[in-house]
């Protein structure tokens, strides 16, 4: 579904992303892990195709990120981190307007339908500067399901939640991967959310990709480590807390 | 297509609920009604005056002096200055935000892994400030026209409606001058309140600043050649001012409205096709200014790092 061939991410003398190659497939949910700073953020733009890669390519269902953005941009879902929305507009109308920019022409349904998969129809009429963060990470989330995509990347979706709205985030994201059979690429630094929702995972490290694989084959492999934690240090270094 | 428009309402919706926004629009309409009716008061005021002249001349069996000269669009004329002052800050202010509020709310990159390209989330804006810049000037002019029969009982010839409708479309260009500044200024600047400081400081300069500067050079050539006897009427534009004010569009238009709403002494009798031959030069001006910007704006919009 995802693959990846030496994806790399040059600013001036700068190395973001250095030859990243993945191959992540049809209906996994997929956890990409990594310090600050590691290149996360990066190779998640250039898979959605907001920032060129320097070389290197990337294929969505086999199309070309680069080459064909726009089919590409069609069959995507995204959730940037911390993402606002359009505080003023009302979630229905924020997610109108998102519906008919994915192509929706009566975007309504979908709406309704997807509002009542995340029991948020009771607030369908708030306008969206009012919510918590939680709520406004699930509007941002059906935003980005819309659509039905084929691929829903998350930048880190549950940072800054409490532990009732990552409890929420992560039941969506389970139910869409399970019944639209969607594969899911997600950003994150959280362990332990990646242990509870992910069915494989990478790890990247100063630009470069250290691991790509299901999770339960990694398990194996670091038999000898209690958690993801220990064999996350043990494979991207850094001091274990 | 509909990615624009959809853009485009949801601009027009954020504004209309921008009290802001409102303010300075109602504020727009209320002070350009009230100088119609200020500059429609002042015309019967003179006629008035007039009227009792003939009366007295009349009654001491003189000859009464010739009726002063009346172009009833000059009572319109201010509105051309609300434009100037009012309407290019309005037009600056739907701008200056409109891709740095985009950047911060994480909603630009949300846009842009749409089927959409980034000149069309530009265009999108533009129809969006198209539709909110046309309907304010429309309303506007309709309330002032409507003003201007009631107070004035006078209903305009073809012409004068022509004479509107082309100062409606100059003003239009011209407050869509100032958008697609701010616009400009709002994709490449990383800071909202900096990009309305130099929005501001560009009005300043083209609104205030060349204008005095020509004005003061015009002076100043009037008071040599009249301390030499060679002048002894101030000229409306001397050579030197008129090379000046040729920087400023917010000059331009003012001259190019007041010509089309006869309220300049020099244009005021002319007809409209010959006026327009006239002012094709300052009419291809504003247009070229606008075209210009825009060319910039679909330019800077192709570049990625309109995100960051």
């Amino acid at each position: 579904m995802l693959v990846t061939h030496k994806l790399t991410k040059k600013y001036q003398n700068f190395t973001a992303v250095d030859g990243v190659d993945l191959n992540i497939r049809e209906g996994a949910i997929f956890g990409f892990l990594g310090h600050n700073g590691a290149g996360k953020t990066t190779t998640l733009s250039m898979l959605t195709t907001l920032l060129k890669p320097t070389s290197g390519s990337a294929e969505i269902d086999g199309i070309d990120v680069v080459k064909e953005f726009l089919k590409v941009r069609g069959m995507i879902g995204y959730l940037p981190e911390n993402v606002r929305l359009y505080g003023d507009l009302t979630v229905w109308e924020n997610l109108v307007f998102f519906g008919k920019l994915s192509g929706l022409r009566h975007p309504g349904d979908s709406i309704k339908e997807i509002l009542k998969t995340l029991t948020f129809t009771e607030w369908t009429n708030a306008k969206v500067k009012t919510l918590s963060k939680g709520m406004r990470q699930r509007v941002g989330i059906a935003q980005a399901i819309l659509h039905h995509p084929k691929v829903l990347f998350l930048d880190e979706p549950t940072s800054g939640l409490d532990p009732q709205g990552t409890l929420d985030i992560r039941n969506i994201l389970l139910k869409v991967n399970a019944d639209w059979g969607t594969t899911v690429f997600m950003n994150t630094h959280l362990l332990s959310e990646v242990t509870k929702i992910c069915t494989d995972v990478g790890i990247i490290s100063h630009g470069k990709l250290l691991i790509a694989e299901p999770l339960n084959q990694l398990e194996q492999r670091y038999s000898d480590c209690k958690s993801l934690e220990e064999i996350y240090f043990q494979i991207a270094g850094g001091n274990e807390v | 297509m509909s990615g624009r428009v959809a853009i485009a309402q949801k601009e027009w919706r954020i504004a209309s609920r921008d009290s802001v926004f409102l303010v300075m629009a109602i504020l727009f309409l209320i002070m350009s009604i009230a100088s119609v009716y200020i500059g429609s008061s002042t015309k019967s005021a003179e006629l008035k005056a007039y009227a009792d002249i003939v009366q007295v001349a009349r009654q001491q069996g003189g000859t009464a002096p010739a009726a002063p000269l009346i172009y009833p669009l000059e009572m319109l004329a201010n509105i051309v200055d609300y434009i100037v002052m009012i309407g290019a800050v309005l037009a600056i202010f739907l701008g200056y935000n409109a891709f740095h509020s985009e950047r911060e709310n994480g909603t630009l990159r949300i846009l842009l892994t749409h089927p959409l390209t980034q000149k069309d989330v530009v265009m999108g804006k533009l129809l969006g400030a198209i539709g909110m810049i046309g309907m304010l000037l429309a309303a506007t002019f309709a309330f002032n026209l409507l003003l201007f029969i009631a107070v004035d009982k006078l209903v305009p010839n073809t012409e004068e409606v022509a004479r509107l409708a082309i100062c409606l479309v100059m003003a239009f260009t011209y407050m869509m001058m100032f958008y697609s500044g701010a616009l400009w200024v709002s994709l490449k600047a990383r800071d909202g309140g900096f990009a309305f400081l130099i929005m501001m400081i560009v009005w300043i300069f083209f609104s205030f600043v060349i204008p005095q500067l020509a004005d003061t050079q015009r002076n100043y050539a009037f008071a040599i050649s009249n301390l030499s006897g060679l002048v002894t009427k101030m000229p409306s534009e001397t050579a030197a001012s008129h090379l000046i004010n040729l920087f400023s569009p917010a000059a331009q238009f003012t001259n190019l409205g007041n010509a089309l709403l006869q309220a300049d002494a020099d244009n005021a009798p002319l007809r409209l096709g010959v006026l327009l031959i006239r002012q094709t030069p300052v009419i291809l001006y504003l247009l070229g200014c606008n075209l210009a910007l825009l060319i910039l704006l679909f330019h800077s919009a192709k570049r990625e790092e309109v995100l960051e």
